[in-house]
């Protein structure tokens, strides 16, 4: 078996996010909360989203929990995000999905503040993977631009390539 | 343990399989996804090319000699289907693209017709998507209710509880002869016989058992019965539906065009007598042919002969599966059962699992394989399946086993 190829896929990094989550559970409040699945496998992620604002009166995401079921890629993606994310902008986390997604296209790498999240780079050799590493990043987009007064269904991921 | 013969029948039909030489990763392809899908013999192949080579030409519709071998060839290959299956007139035999067509077809044509509020649909908790959503669909728009049966402990069709389900009000049971997911194989003689007791039809959906098993469905005594060409050494693109002749007779068509009518005015028509009266429009011609020829091929080697080869390399895939303990099994663990293993591997996720594998060349299915309801039931998101033809080998099974035993290693210094 060529263990190369597999350790750029599964970092480190990556299994001991799989293996032990920092962030799983559900926030406190839920300010917003959302549904994501893959149907051709069967997983899925509830993302919760607890807001706040900062010192500039931004929006700010306070912290993100997920619960659900996947693969390694899946539930080491969401946690790294969650890491990522807690006390950034709503508009900032807007953009990175955008940028993680370009991440997986090869056309995007994240600067210093942002580095661990690269460890996701070896998912883009290979392509039937990506949409579980991109799976929580599109939850987090849906929870972030609903109208959260609406009753939510869930977001699918089957359309992405 | 059994003792392999010198010369097994993957050592004989082997080379017919031109893709079965191809390398995965710089190591030789391990085809484990069968159930998805068969590989082509060259005889398959060949034949698809001939047809566009020689006698490319539309069926049924002109005088001409191209016409008239393509006519031939294509209704010929019909008759071969019908034997193959044993079914006495080779007009019950419909084309299809696919099962999931010949489904939708029974379901629209005879389910949204005859079904009315009150009658009742009984399934089971193991069908395939193709053969729960149709009956959904039937259910919704008649107020039919589908009723579901459930699994003994042994994971296999639970008789006692099918027969508790079934009443003066059951109109059809529509049932998996093997389950793509489980392997077991159903008690069908025995399903319709207490069906037909109460006046209900049965559609069987044979997708994993023509592929492997003789079938006579004459003996089986159903109605209906549905298969995919491309799980069976056919091309995609082409499957069938059996069923009573009289029974298609009543049916009212389900598309309407060319090649289903017998006389067409501004405002109506007649429609043509069976099997016609369901193929409107071209059909697949070159691949409805190439089923003949997939199926002469099958019956070169013998049904029998297939099906006693796979027994074979089931009870060994098992024997080897069963020691490792991290795996957990599903489905029936001995008797009559496909050629196919769901299992789980510990905190190891199918889809990680399957990712692992590719990298030694192995193709296996990880997900729900469109069972969803039934991973439900077993209280799984998801497993890995490997599933099993009658061209792969005992050493074949010994290389999964350890790069199984490899990825278990991979993922086993993360849990430890
Ligand atoms: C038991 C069973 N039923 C139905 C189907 C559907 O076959 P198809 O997708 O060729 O219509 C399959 C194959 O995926 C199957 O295994």
């Amino acid at each position: 078996m060529s263990l190369d190829n597999l350790r750029t896929l599964y970092q480190q990094v990556i299994l001991e996010h799989y293996k032990k989550p920092r962030h799983r559970g559900r926030t406190q409040p839920v300010d917003r909360q959302q549904r994501g699945h893959n149907p051709s496998c069967g997983d899925t992620i509830d993302l919760t989203v607890a807001l706040g604002t900062n010192e500039q009166g931004e929006t700010i995401i306070q912290d993100i929990q997920f619960e659900g079921e996947g693969c390694a890629i899946a539930m080491a993606s969401a946690d790294l995000m969650a890491d990522a994310l807690r006390g950034q902008p709503v508009s900032r986390a807007l953009q990175m999905v955008e940028q993680f997604q370009a991440m997986m296209k090869g056309q995007f790498e994240f600067p210093r503040e942002f580095r661990k999240l690269n460890v996701m780079q070896g998912v883009a050799q290979f392509p039937v993977r990506i949409k579980c590493a991109t799976l929580t990043w599109h939850t987090l987009r849906a929870a972030l631009q609903q109208d959260p007064t609406s009753v939510n269904g869930f977001v699918s991921n089957e359309e992405e390539e | 343990m059994t003792i392999a013969p010198s010369c097994s029948l993957a050592d004989l039909c082997r080379a017919d399989f031109p893709i079965l030489a191809r390398q995965v990763h710089d190591r030789p392809l391990i085809y484990f996804d069968n159930a998805a899908t068969s590989q082509k013999p060259l005889a398959v192949l060949n034949t698809l090319e001939d047809y566009y080579r020689r006698y490319n030409a539309n069926v049924h519709r002109g005088v001409h000699t191209l016409s008239a071998e393509a006519t031939t060839a294509y209704e010929g290959a019909r008759e071969k289907v019908a034997r193959f299956v044993n079914a006495t007139h080779s007009e019950e035999i419909i084309y299809t693209r696919n099962a999931s067509e010949a489904i939708n077809l029974v379901a629209y044509s005879w389910g949204m017709n005859t079904l009315r509020e009150g009658d009742e649909i009984i399934l089971t908790v193991m069908e395939h998507h193709s053969n729960l959503i149709p009956w959904q669909f039937v259910a919704q728009k008649t107020g039919a209710r589908l009723k579901f049966v459930e699994l003994t402990p042994e994971q296999t069709f639970d008789l006692n509880h099918y027969e508790s389900l079934l009443s003066d009000r059951t109109r059809l049971v529509a049932v998996a002869h093997v389950s793509n997911t489980l392997g077991c194989l159903n008690p069908i003689p025995e399903i319709v016989r207490l069906a037909h007791a109460k006046g209900a039809w049965v559609l069987v959906d044979a997708c994993q058992s023509v592929p492997h098993l003789p079938i006579d469905v004459q003996q089986l005594g159903c109605d209906w019965l549905v298969a995919s060409g491309h799980k069976m050494c056919a091309p995609t693109g082409i499957g069938f539906l059996w069923g009573r002749g009289e029974l298609l007779r009543q049916m009212p068509p389900f598309l309407g065009g060319g090649e289903m009518i017998a006389d067409v005015f501004l405002d109506h028509a007649t429609y043509a007598d069976i099997p016609h009266k369901f193929e409107a429009g071209t059909p697949a011609i070159a691949e409805a042919i190439a089923l003949g020829a997939a199926v002469d091929y099958l019956s070169q080697w013998g049904m029998e002969r297939i099906h006693a080869y796979e027994q074979e390399l089931t009870a060994y895939l098992f024997e080897r599966l069963q020691a490792l303990p991290e795996v957990t099994v599903y489905g029936p663990k001995s008797g009559d059962r496909a050629a196919l293993a769901s299992f789980t591997v510990g905190e190891v996720h199918p889809h990680d699992l399957s990712t692992i594998l590719d990298q030694s060349g192995i193709a296996i299915r990880a997900g729900h394989h469109c069972t969803q309801p039934l991973h439900r039931h077993l209280g799984v998101q998801s497993t890995a399946r490997a599933s099993l033809y009658f061209y792969n080998t005992r050493a074949e099974i010994d290389q999964f086993i350890a790069a199984l035993g490899e990825a278990i290693a991979f993922f086993s210094d993360v849990f430890a």
